[in-house]
């Protein structure tokens, strides 16, 4: 398996405290929406994957604010707290970033449908390794069906995510790339 | 300088795949030992719940006011239909008075050990797994509220699951649907004992059913108390569909809704043994014991 993973490209220095931890404190929050009760029926098992909205946006606009270890740090949070195998969220989005930074330079300066289609890739593979994994801890196939309406849910939030983080970015950053 | 800066590259450039290893290797010890992260859950679990805790009650309001909302648009209806359920129950009432009477007398005549006292912990759902490959919900009471491991969480409408961790202010239920789940019951009608087993579905499933042919769609499923966890009789579902694999049983309790769960102690919750470390376990790296295996086969 290729692990190479790109450098982090240098980017322009943000001074303010409070901006330089708005990817991780924005994750965190992702993280923490995503095991809210919402009293929707079947809504627990169709959650979106709201995090891994986070780290693609992140990775691709500001990688080096979002470092692995924080993202190693949520990701076994959200496992303890969700009460799921231990790992396998961590791993997945560790592996979403390694993704996203190799090709990160195709995402840049690009239209947003552009940026929606690289996320729709993202969260197809994501949630097929995921299914993979919990499959493989378990010992049982789950049912592909709650995975394949789960990840077009999260395509589908995608956007109001990426609008929602893009405005704050721009808000306490200065301009996007 | 130049020096350092060299290190920080490569500790830039090694952190992430150390990490991912890391994490893999998380998995495998997770899954070779169960109990090995059970404190450290519970420990972000306590920690973690004053803040789900606050963050989840906008989520009850809003509920509650749909809820409200909706009862608005049916009040005339409801009406209706509350009058005629009580003049129904006004009547049931009398039967029961009556039976609970003629019970008291036969117990008497019988000298029937009195049940144990039973006590409620009313605990509010504060997080829920996101994702569909656990069905656990977290609630705002621990140990501190007087749970512990095994007891059962309840709802009006009947079983919701059990404690499987409890922390000192949360704890986790583990949901009658969730894949590891295992509930002793009894089928109301032919008073036949079988398994709930979770598959992750909406409907669990049962497994070692005696008679297949005696089981009907529609018949009340109810806790056996078999295995000493849960007391004899709690309501848990009824027989949904018949599928090759077992019948498959619709829940009582609408689970993906869970706002408050009653955690109740029968009294029972010291028949679940503590989960045992892996090196204390029996037959662990025992050679003597591997031969004997040997010796019987």
């Amino acid at each position: 398996m290729a692990l190479k993973v790109s450098s982090i490209p240098s980017l322009p220095r943000v001074n303010s405290g409070l901006a330089r931890t708005l990817p991780i404190a924005t994750t965190v929050l992702a993280a923490i929406i995503a095991i809210l009760p919402v009293q929707v029926p079947g809504y627990a098992a169709l959650t979106p994957a709201f995090t891994l909205m986070a780290v693609y946006h992140w990775t691709i606009y500001r990688p080096d604010l979002l470092p692995p270890i924080g993202l190693f740090a949520v990701g076994l949070a959200e496992d303890l707290l969700s009460g799921a195998p231990v790992g396998v969220g961590a791993l997945v989005l560790l592996l979403a970033r390694a993704a996203v930074l190799r090709y990160r330079r195709h995402c840049i300066n690009r239209t947003f449908p552009f940026v929606w289609a690289g996320f729709t890739l993202l969260s197809a593979a994501a949630m097929l390794v995921l299914w993979a994994l919990h499959s493989l801890v378990q010992l049982t196939f789950f049912d592909l069906r709650a995975t394949v309406f789960r990840t077009v849910l999260t395509i589908a939030i995608f956007p109001v995510a990426s609008f929602a983080l893009g405005r704050t970015q721009r808000a306490l950053m200065g301009a996007a790339e | 300088m130049r020096a350092s800066a060299q290190l920080r590259a490569t500790i830039q450039r090694t952190t992430p795949p150390l990490l991912i290893l890391l994490s893999a290797a998380i998995i495998v010890l997770g899954k070779a030992d169960q109990t090995m992260f059970d404190s450290l859950r519970t420990t972000v679990t306590d920690d973690a719940a004053p803040a789900l805790d606050v963050l989840s009650r906008p989520l009850n309001a809003a509920a509650a006011i749909v809820e409200r909302a909706r009862g608005i648009v049916t009040m005339y209806q409801d009406n209706v239909r509350l009058a005629r359920d009580n003049e129904r129950l006004l009547q049931w009432q009398q039967v029961a008075l009556k039976l609970s009477a003629d019970n008291r007398d036969l117990r008497g005549l019988l000298k029937v050990v009195p049940e144990t006292a039973v006590s409620y912990v009313t605990a509010r759902v504060i997080a829920n797994s996101g994702g569909g490959y656990v069905r656990t919900v977290m609630v705002n009471a621990g140990s501190d509220e007087g749970l512990a491991r095994g007891q059962a969480a309840v709802t009006g409408e009947g079983l919701a699951g059990r404690l499987t961790e409890v922390g000192t202010r949360a704890a986790r239920v583990l949901l009658i649907t969730d894949l590891n789940s295992r509930i002793p019951i009894v089928i109301e009608s032919s008073h036949a004992n079988a398994v709930l087993a979770g598959d992750n579905s909406g409907r669990p499933r049962l497994i070692y059913v005696g008679d297949h042919d005696a089981t009907k769609i529609g018949d009340r499923i109810l806790t056996s108390g078999e295995g000493g966890v849960f007391p004899p009789g709690l309501p848990v579902g009824v027989v949904a569909a018949l599928e090759r694999g077992g019948p498959r049983v619709e829940p009582y309790v609408e689970l993906s809704q869970l706002g408050y769960v009653l955690v109740v102690d029968y009294g029972l919750s010291g028949a679940l043994p503590q989960p045992v470390p892996v090196a204390a376990r029996p037959g662990r790296r025992s050679k003597p014991a591997t031969a004997d295996e040997a010796s019987v086969r």
